[in-house]
């Protein structure tokens, strides 16, 4: 019994550290330093930049969805490093996600977020409003 | 009826004798402007987050371009309009959409996270001029770039003058 706790609780820290934990001062900075700019301090958005706040979460209910987050062009071709990429995603989710983010969010990890940014999306706008219609938004 | 008058007369006495004619102006301007010090009656734009971190020490001469602050800033100095390096001259508006980077602080030797939010709303500025580009990337790199008109979060696009409020302390990626 005690040896299966101890395999239970070694396979949950190997699958932390494969998704990667996410380091709250660096992650805060690179979203500063990155982000911010235009998403502002708390997700609000403004006019044309979309709002994170309570409404990122959404966007991983469907694949597609989880691939737009890393292929936006402010993700995707942002100077970070895939492992650095894919942690400010994380804390974006995990910090203004709120209730629109599912309970069981399976972080991003480097290589996944590697490959998405490859492909970074061009006719972004579309491919929002293609995304919403299928999340159920409308047009929004 | 008696009793009455004497005791208006008395407590009318006690009150001219106790208060001045002027200590109505004095209780009322000072409601006026001690209310003012608790609710802001002016709309003055102030970036938001700022005061989550402990300010740090500073030298130097905030209306200079080489103070630590501007390293990368391009523009008119608020602090010569008016304002200062991190509220924006009465009647213009701050600009929430900003571009942002870092500076090292001479005095502690740390960076410090530097969001330069322009100030919108009325004509140029035209007094300080800066151009400091430390860590400024070509346009095609807009987010990194400060020969933008960073007047996109405010309701008018005209450019008047640049703020440098300091939002946080950079990772150290030593760490």
């Amino acid at each position: 019994m005690r040896s299966l706790v101890v395999v239970a609780a070694l396979l949950l820290y190997v699958g932390s550290v494969a998704a990667g934990p996410v380091n709250e001062a660096r992650a805060h900075s690179n979203y500063q330093l990155y982000c911010q700019g235009c998403h502002t301090p708390d997700g609000t958005g403004y006019k044309s930049v979309p709002r994170l706040k309570g409404r990122v979460g959404n966007y991983l209910r469907i694949p597609a969805g989880r691939a737009y987050l890393a292929r936006v062009p402010g993700a995707a071709t942002s100077i970070l490093s895939n492992k650095d990429l894919a942690e400010v995603l994380n804390w974006i989710i995990l910090t203004f996600g709120g209730d629109s983010t599912p309970r069981h969010f399976k972080h991003y990890t480097a290589q996944e977020v590697g490959k998405l940014r490859a492909r970074p999306l061009v006719r972004v706008r579309e491919i929002r409003e293609q995304l919403h219609r299928e999340l159920g938004y409308g047009e929004k | 009826m008696n009793f009455l008058d004497r005791f208006f007369e008395k407590s009318a006495r006690n009150l001219a004798r106790s208060t001045s004619r002027r200590s109505l102006l004095r209780g009322l301007g000072g409601m006026l402007v001690g209310s003012a010090a608790t609710f802001p009656l002016l709309p003055v734009a102030r970036a938001a987050d700022n005061g989550k971190i402990k300010p740090p020490q500073e030298k130097g001469d905030p209306t200079a371009c080489d103070y630590w602050r501007y390293c990368a800033i391009d523009g008119y100095l608020c602090s010569c309009c008016g304002g200062s390096y991190d509220a924006c001259p009465p009647g213009a508006e701050m600009s929430s959409v900003t571009w942002i980077g870092t500076c090292r602080n001479p005095v502690d030797g740390r960076n410090y996270v530097i969001s330069y939010n322009d100030c919108c709303g009325k004509s140029s500025c035209g007094a300080c001029l800066c151009n400091n580009d430390n860590g400024d990337r070509p346009l095609y790199r807009s987010d990194k770039a400060n020969d933008l008109n960073w007047c996109l979060g405010t309701n008018s696009l005209v450019y008047h003058c640049s703020t440098a409020v300091l939002i946080g302390v950079a990772f150290d990626q030593g760490k």
